[in-house]
């Protein structure tokens, strides 16, 4: 059934995109929605995972430029992601766990199509190949989009904690 | 080469994703530079903490959500069909061209004219009626003047053992 095999998938795009857990869920509801309705447009001979992913990724990025979603606040991160288990050492798991709440507040700042790039390869874990089929899009321009968007990190995170060894 | 230009190569660096010529550009430039040194570290963390996030489990509360979607849309596909049933077809036709002449009649600029009209043609219906109804009534008493005497002459045929020559009174 496609909500078992694609619920978490799209739940999660959308959670990471948008960064708030209830705008995610209605998001998703609508993902489903549209999907159900454009059904009859799917040509069976393309891969179903890609052509849903498509329909999410332009579904969120639409939203996003009616709303303007980048002045929106994230939801805390630690609210729904729990702290990882099993660390060599306490302070480590520390360190990792800032590192991931100043990354996912620094999402944010980044474009909407470069957001999701960055979401597609690098939390989901996509091929560039992939990306590029679901954003419609040469594989040189994903490539650049998914460089830009860990260089804008990189930097956020630099900032942060060069600020801080300041304090 | 500039920081700003090396700093745009280092995610694909990273990756092992240059050419072997940019590759040695940028090997050359990080041996003297602290600065994208410290970027290209920072880059490895994001990577690592990017690909380190967690995937959430659906709430209960939005499986029930979606799982609901197919069999609302259903619902809602079956009401129409209903409605757009072949056989419903020449009702709406009918319903359409009544809904028209409604509003011909109520929205038309002469509409006093249009009653009158109207009122005319039924009196004139009425007024037929009625002859029809007083020209029935003269049959009705010309067929009961002549019952008495059909009754007679049925009475008097010698088929029926009476006498033909006997005349019928009047």
């Amino acid at each position: 059934m496609i909500v078992n095999t694609y619920s978490k998938r799209i739940f999660n795009m959308a959670y990471q995109f948008t960064g708030t857990y209830e705008e995610a869920e209605d998001m998703t509801q609508d993902i489903f929605m549209k999907l159900y309705t454009s059904l009859t447009k799917y040509d069976f001979e393309k891969n179903f995972s890609a052509w849903l992913l498509t329909l999410a990724k332009n579904y969120l990025i639409d939203e996003y430029r009616r709303t303007k979603w980048e002045k929106k606040s994230r939801d805390n991160f630690n609210e729904h992601y729990l702290p990882s288990e099993a660390f060599e050492s306490p302070e480590y798991g520390i360190l990792k766990e800032e590192t991931k709440k100043i990354i996912w507040e620094g999402i944010n700042q980044l474009s909407s199509e470069v957001r999701m790039t960055v979401i597609l390869r690098d939390i989901q874990g996509k091929k560039y190949e992939e990306i590029a089929e679901i954003m419609s899009l040469p594989l040189g321009t994903i490539k650049s989009r998914v460089n830009r968007g860990r260089l804008q990190l990189a930097k956020i995170l630099k900032e942060k904690k060069e600020r801080k060894n300041e304090m | 080469m500039k920081c700003e230009n090396i700093e745009e190569l280092l995610s694909a660096y990273l990756e092992d994703d240059l050419s072997p010529e940019e590759k040695r550009t940028v090997e050359k430039h990080l041996k003297t530079c602290q600065s994208c040194n410290d970027l290209l570290s920072f880059i490895e963390e994001t990577n690592k903490s990017l690909a380190d996030f967690p995937q959430l489990e659906v709430s209960e509360n939005l499986l029930d959500r979606l799982y609901s979607i197919p069999s609302r849309k259903k619902k809602l596909k079956v009401s129409f069909d209903f409605l757009l049933r072949p056989s419903l077809q020449p009702i709406f036709a009918a319903a359409t061209i009544l809904m028209i002449m409604i509003s011909f009649y109520l929205f038309h600029p002469d509409r006093n004219t249009i009653n009158k009209t109207i009122n005319r043609q039924v009196h004139l219906g009425y007024s037929k009626i009625e002859r029809l109804y007083a020209n029935a009534e003269s049959f009705t008493g010309h067929l009961g003047a002549y019952k008495d005497k059909i009754l007679v002459s049925l009475k008097n045929m010698k088929l029926l053992g009476g006498n033909e020559d006997q005349k019928v009174k009047t």
